[in-house]
C-alpha cells in the first residue's frame, strides 16, 4: 500500500474549481513530482493533502490511516509535512526559533536537540546565524531553513512547493542534491516544480496537472520527451489528443 | 518634605500604572496576536472586581471569591471568542470590535441590574500594615499588587520568548496562514489567548478593587480607555511598550493630580500622550510597520 494515497479529490474556492477529481500516490522511498503551469492547482493540491483547504469530495489516506477529515496539525504529527510556496520563514523569529517551531508538536526533547545539531551540521550557514532574525538570511539560506524546519517535524513524506523559485543556479543545484540525499536516507518526497527538467531528472514518477485535472502521469523519462508536456506549460491544455 | 511627598506620589503612580499596564498588556495580546481590538476587556476588568465583591458579600472566603471572579472572566472571554470573534473571521476587522463592544455594554448592564449603578465599597482585605522607608509610607496591599503585576508580565514575556507555545503564539502573530501550514492548532491556541488576556484584565480589576476599595459596573471604562492609550503610546504589539505606556500614564495621572490639580488631569495626561505620539508616531517601543501582511 502506498504511503500517501490521494483518491479523486476536488477542491473549489467559491466558484473556482481548483482541483477536479485528482488522484495520486506516493510510495515509501519515492520522489514524485507534480508539474503544471501557473494556476494549474499545484499549491492547492499540496494544501489539500495537508488539510489546510477543505475537500469537496474524495479521500486521502496516509500511512494506512484515513486522514480525510484530520486537521493539519494531526497530519503533520503523523509525518506529513509541507515546505510551503514562498518558504514562509517567520521573520520575527530567529533562525533557531524557526527550526524549533518545526518540532513544536513533538515531545521527545532530547531527540529534537540531536536532530537540530544534525541540521546545523548539514547547513553551516544556518549554524553561524542561529541567533539572528531569519530575515537576515539570503533567499537560498531561507529555503534551507524552510527545509530544515520541515525536517524538525520528523517527516515521513516531505511535500515541497516550488522550492527552486527565485534561487540562483548554484543554490538550485544544491537544493536538488539535498532532495536526492534526503530521499536516499529514506524520506518520501512530493515535489511541485516549475523547473520541469530538474524535477523530472530526480523523480521516480511524475504527474502533470492542467486546470485542476491530471492530464498525464507516469515515468519521468517518457514524460520528458512528450510534446504534450510543453503544451501544458504553454497553457494549451485543452488541446491534448486522447 | 517635598522630596518625600514626590517619592510617595511616585509610588502611588506606579501602583495605578501597574493596573493600566496589565490592561495594556491584555489589549496588546489581543491586537498583537489576533489583530483584534477587544473591547470586552474593560468589561472583564469590571467582572474581576464586581464578581469578587459579589461573592465576598455572599459570604465566600476571599480567595475563593477571587478565584471565582477570575473563572467567570475567563468563561465570559470564551463566549466573546465564540460569538464575537470567531464568526467574524475573514470579514472586516471592525465587526468583531463592535460586537466585543456589545459584550462590554451587556456585562455592564447585567451588573447594573444586579448591583445598581452606585459605587460599592469593596472590603479592606489586607490589614492596614504599612512599610515605612524614610518618609515613605507603602501599604502592604500596594506593594503586593505591584510585585504581582510585575511578576505576571515578566512571566508572560518569558513564556512568549522561551517556550514552544510562546513560539507558536508569535508565529500566529506574524502570519496566521503560515501558522496553519506549520501545524499550529489555532482552534486551541486562540481560545487560550482569550483566556490569557481575560485573566490579565480580571487580575487588574481585582487589584483595583483591593487597592482603591471600590467597585462599580462602570469601573472598566476609564481604565480600559487608558489601557488602550498605554498600548498605543508604548507601541502597538510590544509588551514592553505596554508596560512602559501603562506606568507612564499612571505616573502622569497621579503626579498631575497632586501637583497641578484634579480638574486638569485628563488634559495633562492626554496632552502628554499626544506630544509623545507626535514625536514618535510608532509609539515608544514600536517599530514602524514590521508586520507582514500579504
Ligand atoms: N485562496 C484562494 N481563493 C480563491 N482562488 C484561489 C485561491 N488560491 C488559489 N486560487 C485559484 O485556484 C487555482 C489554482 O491555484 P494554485 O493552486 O495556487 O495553482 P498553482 O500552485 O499551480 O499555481 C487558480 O485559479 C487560483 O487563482
Ligand atoms: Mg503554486
Amino acid at each position: 500500500m502506498a504511503l500517501l494515497d490521494v483518491s479523486g479529490i476536488s477542491v473549489s474556492y467559491g466558484r473556482v474549481n481548483a482541483l477536479k477529481d485528482v488522484s495520486l500516490q506516493v510510495k515509501e522511498g519515492e520522489i514524485v513530482t507534480v508539474l503544471g503551469a501557473n494556476g494549474a492547482g499545484k499549491s492547492t493540491l499540496l494544501k489539500a493533502i495537508l488539510g489546510a483547504v477543505p475537500l469537496k469530495s474524495g479521500g486521502i489516506t496516509f500511512a494506512d490511516r484515513d486522514v480525510t477529515r484530520a486537521q493539519p496539525h494531526k497530519r503533520i504529527a503523523e509525518g506529513l509535512v509541507l515546505v510551503p510556496e514562498g518558504r514562509r520563514i517567520l521573520i520575527s523569529l530567529t533562525v533557531e526559533e524557526n527550526l524549533k517551531l518545526g518540532a513544536h508538536m513533538r515531545r521527545d526533547g532530547t531527540a529534537i536537540a540531536g536532530e537540530m545539531d544534525a541540521i546545523y551540521a548539514r547547513f553551516p550557514n544556518l549554524a553561524e546565524r542561529r541567533n539572528m532574525l531569519a530575515s537576515c538570511l539570503s533567499g537560498g539560506e531561507q529555503q534551507m531553513l524552510a527545509i530544515g524546519r520541515a525536517m524538525m517535524a520528523k517527516p515521513r513524506l516531505m511535500m515541497l512547493d516550488e522550492p527552486s523559485l527565485g534561487l540562483s543556479p548554484l543554490f538550485v543545484q544544491k537544493l536538488f542534491e539535498l532532495i536526492v540525499e534526503l530521499n536516499r536516507d529514506g524520506l518520501a518526497v512530493l515535489l511541485v516544480e516549475q523547473n520541469t527538467g530538474k524535477a523530472l531528472s530526480v523523480a521516480h514518477r511524475a504527474t502533470v496537472l492542467e486546470l485542476g485535472r491530471v492530464t498525464m502521469a507516469g515515468d519521468p523519462k517518457t514524460l520528458a520527451d512528450d510534446p504534450r508536456l510543453q503544451a501544458a506549460y504553454l497553457g494549451a491544455g485543452e488541446a491534448t489528443p486522447a | 518634605m517635598r522630596g518625600s511627598m514626590l517619592a510617595q506620589q511616585i509610588v502611588n503612580g506606579l501602583m495605578l500604572g501597574a493596573i493600566y499596564m496589565l490592561m495594556a498588556v491584555a489589549f496588546t495580546l489581543a491586537i498583537g496576536v489576533l489583530n483584534f481590538l477587544n473591547f470586552s476587556l474593560p468589561g472583564l476588568f469590571m467582572l474581576g472586581g464586581m464578581v469578587a465583591y459579589g461573592f465576598i458579600k455572599f459570604g465566600w472566603p476571599t480567595l475563593f471569591a477571587f478565584a471565582a471572579a477570575l473563572a467567570v472572566a475567563a468563561l465570559v472571554s470564551l463566549l466573546v471568542e465564540r460569538f464575537a470573534y470567531r464568526p467574524m473571521q475573514g470579514g472586516d476587522p471592525e465587526v468583531p470590535l463592535v460586537s466585543s463592544l456589545g459584550f462590554l455594554v451587556l456585562l455592564e448592564n447585567l451588573m447594573l441590574i444586579y448591583f445598581g449603578s452606585d459605587q460599592q465599597a469593596f472590603p479592606a482585605l489586607v490589614p492596614d500594615l504599612n512599610l515605612r522607608l524614610g518618609g515613605l509610607v507603602i501599604g502592604i496591599a500596594q506593594l503586593g499588587s505591584l510585585a504581582l503585576s510585575v511578576l505576571l508580565v515578566l512571566w508572560l514575556s518569558w513564556f512568549l520568548s522561551s517556550t514552544s507555545t510562546g513560539r507558536c503564539i508569535r508565529t500566529v502573530a506574524e502570519n496566521r496562514d503560515t501558522a496553519v501550514l506549520m501545524g499550529i492548532d489555532t482552534g486551541r491556541l486562540v481560545p487560550m489567548l482569550f483566556i490569557a488576556s481575560a485573566l490579565l484584565a480580571a487580575v487588574a480589576g481585582l487589584l483595583f478593587a483591593v487597592n482603591y476599595q471600590q467597585v462599580s459596573p462602570f469601573m472598566g471604562e476609564g481604565v480600559g480607555f487608558k489601557g488602550v492609550a498605554a498600548m498605543i503610546v508604548g507601541g502597538m504589539g510590544s509588551i514592553w511598550g505596554a508596560v512602559l505606556g501603562g506606568l507612564l500614564i499612571g505616573l502622569a495621572e497621579v503626579l498631575s493630580i497632586s501637583f497641578i490639580g484634579a480638574d486638569v488631569v485628563n488634559i495633562t495626561v492626554y496632552g502628554l500622550l499626544l506630544v509623545i505620539l507626535i514625536l514618535r508616531p510608532q509609539g515608544l517601543l514600536g517599530r514602524p510597520a514590521t508586520r507582514e501582511k500579504l
